[in-house]
């Protein structure tokens, strides 16, 4: 990856490319090595050594730790097994009263807490907001990705993982 | 037998024999070798393109044709062109969802022997609009006719308009009040309209006597026939440069390319696993006249979502978990499931090469029988099934998204589309006559942020990617309504580092009619039916509707007083500066009549939120209070932005230094707020157990353990409930409409 290109993707991370190079990259043939180009800025991005495997959110990685492979957070908050719900290990606030609705939702409709909550993931280790459910109370908290690493690695990127 | 029948009985078996290649080779209609690509891939992208460029030019005739403001302004149209077997070859612009539901309409007329009887003949016209056979909803109405090249059936032409008026038990074309198959209106079940390329005129009086504006659908028919021909034609002077052979061979070549791209760009864009989304939809029409008892008035919907990326590229998205299909006309067959989700896949993977039912080839949906996505009594009502699948579409545009991310390509994550209330309406038009039609505006509602920024305001929906609201003007040549504004709803995005777009509302008042009934669909108010991602949150529930009955409009007018031009930021611009009766309608406008000098106000929905909304760069903040997209209240509570100064006087800055502080501040006070989600999930175990919730959400959970033994189990693991658990059946729902 050449300086120009790196800085390119490090704007596009940040949401700082222009949106004429954006709307390029949008509808111009996708490069097949993104995913090694971006991995190599977030680890740029981040203050810890661990390997980063694969990004799974916003500020959420699977690492290589050890042998483990784990969720970690930008912060470097750990949240444990990448096969088990990372959300487990968050800490949660539930809005579910018209008044904490309405928090978010100033001078706006909002739902009947009766029928919908909304539950707010946030990192134990620097409070960032990592995920936000708008369901039903009891509803199963929602494991959103499970990858299959191995998979991906051996088949699809052909590099050892 | 006659010679057509003959012909037409191998069509049958072609049909068959193309499905068993299909599964014994992996590979569309055993093409297993892209033959006519590798020995001139120039040649073989041309001739793709003359085929797609014959259907967009069909298309754009078609749009001069109609009469109808949702085909001429909105685009509510496509074409396409298919093999003899029913797949789809190219395709146009415009309403991709319905490339598969024709596909669909196609192999039902093959496969219940229309061979025999009626006949499949040159000069032939079928007509469709029975989500049973092959469309979404009953406004949706296609048009095939066969192209037969020296007597051989070489493939057929089709084309869609979503009709204004459907001749249901409301007026327009989403007909809300349908609760059974019977309400909707005028059903064509894959019928012969046409013979020697006319349309019969015995057809054409009948769609004259039982529809409230048969010019929409009347001149539609002659469009999309019109569109048909040009498509023919441009098939058969192919035909005439490259041969029939090659022209066979190569029109199957394009769809096991189509095929093999899909799959590719999963591989390239994508990361292989399990993704697992869901959301919610409620309804809401307890008390509302014209309800009939046959199900519940107020019911609510869970929509789980699964998705499998499996190494092969191929996505299985599974429905387990549904919500049973109701007496209600949100429900949507297989057919309509799979335009949701070929529409989607068109605007996420197949934006570029040859778009065709290959796509199609290279997914598979799991849609468990009895269940709303499947329904297993073709008596049920699909006429507002948008209701039900722009959700479930935009959950599955969050999963698709989440590969995008994982795999590095942040530009084309999206937070996915959103619902799209309509308004239908019909009654005594400005011109004295009677009238009814769909108002197309919905579609451009906001849409869901992007990874990267906010997202479009007012300008997309997942069901037709040329979004466009259409023309004030235009709108008001065909209802007997004037705009009082058009405006953008502050605040109607969800929050993020990056917001959702923003929805907008209209008012208007009724003019020059003494009668008007409207009635909207596709409201979600008691629960958000859209999300968020990575730290977003959904965008609200739809603003409710606004009336004001007998209001003083034309004396303020006459005294050329101000006038009201939309809600207002607080909800009460209307009860301000109007007299006469106000009423607040929750969900579905279902209501008396109105008439000159009535006030309606119907509003869309904005789109979820991507990333925290303490991320969001103070100066986007600012621009949105500026621009009239959010409220300085808003900025305050949402993103922690301290500001100078006021709006009022132009001097409105942020103090950036109070922001960062605030910011920390609001990151603490979320951590002492917060509980460990184990903590959490102890305290809420007992709640569970004993169905400590609203009758909706117990039935709701009911509902699915009793359709879903894959479900409940997960649903009693998670909750570690003993086996066999279930929620008696003692709930108490009220299904009166009292």
């Amino acid at each position: 990856m050449n300086n120009r290109q790196r800085e390119e993707y490090r704007l596009l991370l940040d949401g700082q490319l222009p949106w004429p190079q954006t709307k390029n990259l949008m509808s111009s043939y996708k490069d097949r090595d993104r995913f090694f180009k971006i991995l190599e800025i977030y680890q740029d991005k981040v203050e810890w050594d661990e390997k980063i495997l694969l990004p799974i959110g916003e500020h959420l990685f699977i690492v290589q730790k050890g042998k483990q492979r784990i969720v970690k957070c930008s912060c470097g908050h750990e949240f444990g097994d990448y096969r088990k719900n990372w959300k487990f290990q968050a800490v949660l606030r539930v809005r579910n009263t018209v008044e904490d609705l309405e928090g978010i939702y100033p001078h706006a409709d909002v739902c009947d807490p009766s029928w919908m909550e909304i539950r707010e993931f946030i990192c134990p280790g620097c409070g960032t907001l990592l995920e936000v459910e708008a369901c039903s109370p009891g509803y199963p908290i929602t494991f959103d990705f499970c990858p299959d690493l191995e998979g991906f690695y051996s088949q699809w990127l052909n590099h050892p993982l | 037998m006659t010679e057509a029948n003959s012909l037409n009985s191998v069509l049958r078996k072609r049909l068959e024999e193309s499905e068993t290649m299909l599964a014994e080779t992996g590979c569309y209609d055993g093409i297993t070798t892209l033959e006519c690509r590798d020995m001139d891939p120039l040649k073989f992208e041309t001739i793709h393109m003359k085929l797609r460029a014959g259907c967009v030019s069909a298309r754009e005739i078609a749009r001069r044709i109609s009469a109808s403001p949702g085909v001429r302004e909105v685009g509510e149209m496509v074409a396409a062109i298919y093999t003899p077997e029913g797949d789809a070859v190219a395709i146009s612009n415009g309403i991709m969802v319905h490339v598969h539901t024709m596909s669909r309409f196609i192999k039902w007329m093959i496969r219940n022997d229309y061979e025999h009887d009626p006949g499949i003949n040159p000069g032939d016209i079928f007509a469709n609009n029975d989500a049973f056979i092959g469309t979404v909803q009953v406004p949706d109405v296609m048009d095939v006719v066969p192209i037969f090249h020296e007597g051989e059936l070489v493939g057929w032409a089709g084309a869609v308009c979503h009709e204004l008026e459907a001749g249901g038990i409301t007026p327009g074309g989403d007909v809300a009040l349908a609760q059974e198959r019977f309400g909707e209106g005028l059903f064509i079940c894959a019928e012969k309209i046409g013979l020697n390329d006319r349309i019969r005129r015995d057809y054409v009086i009948r769609c004259e006597r039982n529809l409230r504006m048969p010019i929409y659908w009347i001149l539609d028919e002659q469009a999309k026939v019109a569109a048909c021909f040009s498509m023919r034609d441009r098939v058969l002077e192919l035909i005439d440069e490259i041969g029939v052979d090659f022209y066979k061979r190569i029109s199957k070549e394009f769809i096991e390319e189509g095929r093999r791209t899909q799959l590719a760009r999963v591989r390239q864009l994508t990361v292989p696993g399990t993704y697992r989304s869901n959301t919610f939809y409620g309804h809401v029409t307890k008390g509302k006249p014209g309800f009939q008892p046959l199900g519940d008035p107020d019911w609510l919907y869970s929509i789980p979502l699964k998705m499998d990326i499996e190494l092969d590229g191929k996505i299985v998205v599974d429905f387990e978990g549904a919500q049973p299909w109701g007496y209600h006309s949100m429900n949507c067959t297989p057919a309509g499931m799979d335009g949701g989700m070929f529409v989607t896949l068109t605007q996420h993977m197949n934006f570029e090469g040859l778009v065709n039912d290959g796509a199609w080839l290279a997914t598979q949906l799991k849609l468990p029988r009895g269940t709303w996505t499947n329904p297993d009594s073709e008596f049920c009502a699909t006429a507002t099934s948008w209701a039900l699948l722009l959700p479930a579409y935009g959950a599955f545009q969050r999963m698709l998204s989440r590969g995008f991310l994982a795999r590095g390509f942040l530009e084309e994550v999206f937070v996915g589309q959103v619902n799209s209330p309509m308004i239908e309406m019909g009654g005594i038009s400005q011109y004295g006559k009677p009238f009814g039609i769909a108002h197309f505006e919905c579609a451009a509602a906001g849409s869901g942020a992007l990874a990267i920024k906010d997202g479009l305001d007012t300008a997309y929906v997942g069901w037709n990617p040329e979004s466009d609201m259409g023309n004030i003007e235009i709108w008001e040549l065909d209802m007997p309504m004037v705009y009082l504004g058009r405006s953008i709803l502050p605040n109607s995005g969800g929050a993020g580092k990056y917001r959702g777009g923003n929805a907008f509302m209209s008012t208007w008042v009724i003019n020059k009619s003494p009668e008007v009934r409207i009635v909207t669909s596709e409201h979600s108010s008691r629960v958000f039916d859209n999300a968020g991602m990575c730290g977003g949150y959904p965008a609200p529930t739809c603003q409710k509707h606004r009336v004001v009955r007998n209001s003083n409009i034309y004396q303020r007018v006459e005294q050329r007083r101000p006038l009201a031009h939309s809600t207002g930021l607080d909800q009460n611009d209307l009860e301000q500066f109007y007299q006469g009766n106000q009423q607040i309608i929750e969900g579905p406008h279902i209501a008396a009549p109105m008439k000159e000098g009535d006030i309606f106000t119907h509003s869309y929905n904005g789109g979820g939120g991507y990333g925290d909304p303490l991320e969001r760069d103070p100066v986007l903040v600012l621009d949105d209070i500026i621009q009239g997209h959010s409220s300085q209240i808003h900025g305050e509570r949402v993103h922690g932005i301290r500001f100078k100064g006021t709006i009022d006087d132009e001097t409105l800055e942020i103090d950036f230094s109070q922001t960062q502080k605030t910011r920390k501040r609001l990151r603490t006070e979320r951590l002492q707020d917060a509980v460990p989600v184990m903590e959490w999930y102890e305290s809420e175990k007992d709640k569970v157990k004993q169905g400590d919730f609203s009758p909706e959400v117990l039935k709701m959970y009911r509902a699915a353990m009793d359709l879903s033994e894959e479900f409940a189990q997960e649903f009693r693991a998670f909750w570690q409930l003993e086996n066999g658990f279930a929620y008696p059946q003692n709930e108490q729902v009220d299904l009166s409409n009292e």
